[in-house]
């Protein structure tokens, strides 16, 4: 009886593990030591802090994905989002010289114009799934690919270099030696996480993407609570954005793309399921570190660069598998009578 | 002239079934005679449905040995369904069709009846649907969408679709739930032609009434144990069945009424358009007030606006008091919108008061959230393994009974039950009555839409018929259960 005791005490463990979204925290212990004996420089402060900048672009686009994903829609926009954001406010800012239109708004406005923006892109999506109607995969595949068009017509198809201190603070700036941007990450993690979890917004949220009619029956506005999940969605995607921005120090046309991959990719290692209401902000962070750590080991060990894109397709396969034989494993119970 | 023991076309032998921590069958033996309706009964949770879905094998039992005709299977927990595919047909409770294909594609799927050297001929296919359809008498294109189909032509169609691929085992698990009575004479006749043919049925319900007209042998289980194997129907009464599955002895509670005919009403409604005419209402503290009528006479629909979960085509619902009151709803289907079955007890009856039990910011108050769920779990006696299971994994009577929690969660003054009992066992059905009945005595106005006479009679102070979206009678007070049944067949 002792053992059978032992026994469940370690599945109601595992349990717990994997549904509070840690599946994937010991592989990424794995990694890191991995990296730490193959390449010597990769647990310096320096490239750790490294790593934190490089993700927090993704981390926040993923965050602002998994709202919509969590309610079992999509947002391939995002995408568009992180690029035309930051260019609109650029092109208002630079002056005609630099390539902007000469209103050389200022800085804040310009902070301003990229979110404001970002959010009114999410708007729309959401105007589009809830009351046109649209399957969110066709509609924001559609505003994905004109969106990559109006860069380029904004832009003129030219990139804009410094385009001012106020849009490029939060990317670029550091306080005590940590990057502003991974402050930014760590600070949205947390915020939303607690959303997710304690928040009356986060109990509904999980309730439409398990059972849509359910909710509705209970007496939750769901259609108003999508419609803003795709504007959250659109507010964090413009946010990494003009981080993605003051790290470079410019609006670049291309800016953002494929991010939508890795954010979905990211989403799906960290727990997230597609069809909605399972996964949370703890195992969207681990999807989006593994995914950094990956990207940032091949880079240590030198692998050519055509190496490093197939072999993080590879690996975001693998963790994919992992993490839904986790989950199966560990729920998946489901009585009849 | 000798006669020989007709040798059982199915035998299971200690079949046993876990799901996560619940041991849904215990060592289960089952026998079936060629050419025998055998009734198989138990409550919500005794282990029916699981017992015949492992003898199918759409769940593959752990252990135990399954034997349909010529398949014989020692069971492992490995899936073994193919391996019966000739030998057994399953009709669940809900229908399983193919909402955008035709009605004849749906009856004649994967039969090779209607194929030609691998391609499916569509003329011959319609031309046997129409055929199948007109001995049934069911009177609908068989080229119309299965999705477009009312629910009890879908439920028929489920049962036509197995009983047309010539099995010699049929399960029918609750087949009548959605069928009118003409549907279910139909039905009976087909079934008793099939017997004639040799072709075994087991046969699960929760109208014992049924079981006396067209079983001729009844299992009873409790709690994933037989309790009684293979009694003949005639040696049973309601009484004796009704303790078996109990385990002890029940009585039928009767209605009360804490009508307070001197208080305003809590709700009204005038001039509500349904479909043609117009219908006025009022719900009174205390009161228990049933809609009644024909399916898809508007009942639920006048249910639906009064919670305010359905716009009227015209006319308003309001309070005499001016402020509308808070109302709890139970909608109809628990399955499809009662509950959220991967969250736990504690967040599905959240759902139903978020704002209330959040504070300033919106977040929950959790301190608050937990004593108030525990007290709305025990107002409705709900059983679980603790307020975080999640509700998928209760029985179907402790799910409806989350659902009345959830519907209680925001201190509703009336409260609008659609189908309150629908699939759950005596005692739970008992225990909700209880809870209304409370309900009502604290003041709260009950409104409760159903379509089975036991219950309107066990609980409504007051009946009201509705026919055609009009509301066409009104029963009141010490009314009997004859003018009941009259009133709702339409004849008085």
């Amino acid at each position: 009886m002792m053992v059978r005791a032992e026994r469940s005490r370690w599945q109601a463990f595992g349990q717990g593990f994997v549904a509070h979204g840690f599946t994937m925290y010991p592989v990424l212990l794995l990694l890191v030591i991995v990296g730490a004996v193959v390449a010597p420089r990769f647990l310096s402060t320096i490239n750790l802090i490294n790593i934190l900048e490089q993700v927090s672009v993704l981390g926040l686009t993923t965050i602002g994905l998994s709202f919509v994903v969590l309610i079992g829609r999509l947002d391939l926009s995002l995408e568009g989002i992180v690029g035309f954001a930051p260019m609109l406010a650029a092109v208002l800012m630079a002056s005609a010289s630099a390539g902007g239109y000469g209103v050389e708004l200022p800085g804040w406005a310009g902070l301003l114009v990229a979110l404001g923006s970002a959010g009114l892109i999410g708007f729309f999506n959401g105007f589009m799934v809830v009351r046109v109607g649209l399957n969110p995969f066709i509609s924001t595949l559609g505003l994905l690919v004109l969106l990559r068009g109006s860069i380029l017509i904004i832009s003129n198809g030219r990139s804009i270099y410094s385009p001012g201190a106020a849009l490029t603070y939060l990317g670029s700036a550091k306080i005590a030696g940590l990057p502003v941007s991974v402050l930014v990450f760590l600070a949205v993690a947390v915020l939303v996480g607690c959303i997710f979890q304690y928040h009356r917004y986060g109990r509904a949220l999980y309730a439409i993407g398990r059972n849509e009619e359910a909710a509705r029956a209970a007496g939750i506005d769901v259609d108003r609570v999508i419609w803003s999940a795709f504007v959250f969605a659109g507010l964090l995607a413009g946010l990494a954005g003009v981080l993605m921005t003051g790290r470079l120090d410019s609006a670049v046309t291309t800016q953002g793309e494929g991010i939508i991959f890795s954010a979905f990719a990211a989403a799906v290692i960290g727990g997230v399921s597609l069809g909605g209401g399972k996964g949370n902000i703890i195992g969207v962070v681990s999807g989006v570190l593994l995914i950094g750590v990956i990207n940032n080991l091949l880079t240590l060990a030198q692998v050519p660069s055509f190496y490093v894109q197939a072999s993080t397709g590879a690996v975001i396969i693998v963790a994919a598998v992992l993490t839904t034989l986790a989950s199966r494993r560990s729920s998946g119970v489901k009585t009849r009578t | 002239m000798v006669v020989e023991p007709k040798a059982p076309i199915v035998e299971m032998r200690q079949i046993t079934k876990t799901f996560g921590s619940t041991r849904a069958l215990r060592g289960v033996d089952f026998t079936v005679l060629p050419g025998e309706i055998h009734a198989l009964l138990g409550r919500n949770g005794a282990g029916k449905s699981t017992l015949v879905s492992c003898l199918s094998g759409i769940v593959a039992a752990d252990s135990g040995r399954v034997r349909i005709g010529q398949a014989d299977i020692i069971a492992n927990g490995e899936s073994y369904a193919a391996a019966l595919r000739d030998e057994i047909a399953h009709v669940q409770q809900t229908p399983r069709l193919f909402d955008l294909l035709t009605v004849a594609e749906n009856l004649f799927l994967e039969n090779p009846a209607v194929r030609r050297r691998g391609w499916v001929s569509h003329r011959q296919m319609i031309a046997r649907a129409a055929q199948v359809l007109e001995t049934w008498g069911i009177e609908i294109s068989p080229t119309a969408l299965a999705g477009q189909l009312g629910a009890g032509t879908r439920q028929l169609l489920e049962i036509i679709k197995a009983l047309n691929r010539g099995v010699p085992v049929m399960i029918l698990d609750e087949p009548t739930a959605a069928l009118s009575n003409a549907e279910k004479r139909v039905l009976f006749d087909h079934v008793r032609a099939l017997k004639a043919q040799g072709v075994s049925f087991v046969y699960i319900s929760h109208h014992l009434d049924e079981v006396f007209e067209i079983a001729d042998t009844v299992t009873i289980l409790r709690d994933g144990q037989t309790v009684t194997e293979r009694a003949a129907v005639s040696s049973l009464d309601v009484e004796t069945i009704a303790d078996l599955m109990m385990g002890q002895k029940t009585q039928r509670s009767v209605r009360e009424d804490f009508t307070d005919a001197s208080a305003p009403p809590l709700l009204e409604a005038r001039g509500l358009r349904l479909g043609k005419g117009t219908v006025d209402f009022q719900v009174r503290k205390g009161e228990i007030v049933a809609l009644a009528g024909p399916v898809g006479s508007g009942k639920e629909d006048l249910a639906m606006i009064l919670a305010g979960h359905k716009a009227p085509l015209g006319g308003r619902v309001f309070s005499p008091s001016g402020k509308l009151p808070v109302i709890g709803l139970v909608p109809t289907d628990r399955h499809a919108s009662g509950y959220v079955g991967l969250l736990g007890v504690r967040e599905n009856v959240t759902l139903g008061g978020l704002d209330l039990l959040s504070g300033g910011l919106g977040f929950i108050d959790r301190g608050r959230e937990a004593a108030h769920v525990g007290d709305l779990a025990r107002r409705t006696n709900v059983i679980a393994a603790s307020l975080e299971q999640p509700v998928g994994q209760l029985s179907g009577g402790n799910q409806q009974k989350v659902v009345f929690a959830r519907a209680l969660c925001r201190d509703p003054q009336v409260i609008v039950a659609l189908s309150p009992t629908r699939g759950v066992d005596v005692g739970a059905k008992e225990q909700l009555y209880g809870l209304l009945r409370d309900l009502a005595a604290k003041g709260m106005g009950v409104v409760v839409v159903s379509d089975e006479e036991d219950e309107i009679s066990q609980l409504a102070n007051r009946v009201v018929i509705v026919f055609e979206e009009e509301i066409v009678g009104e029963l009141v007070g010490d009314y009997s259960m004859k003018d009941l049944i009259l009133r709702m067949e339409g004849v008085a």
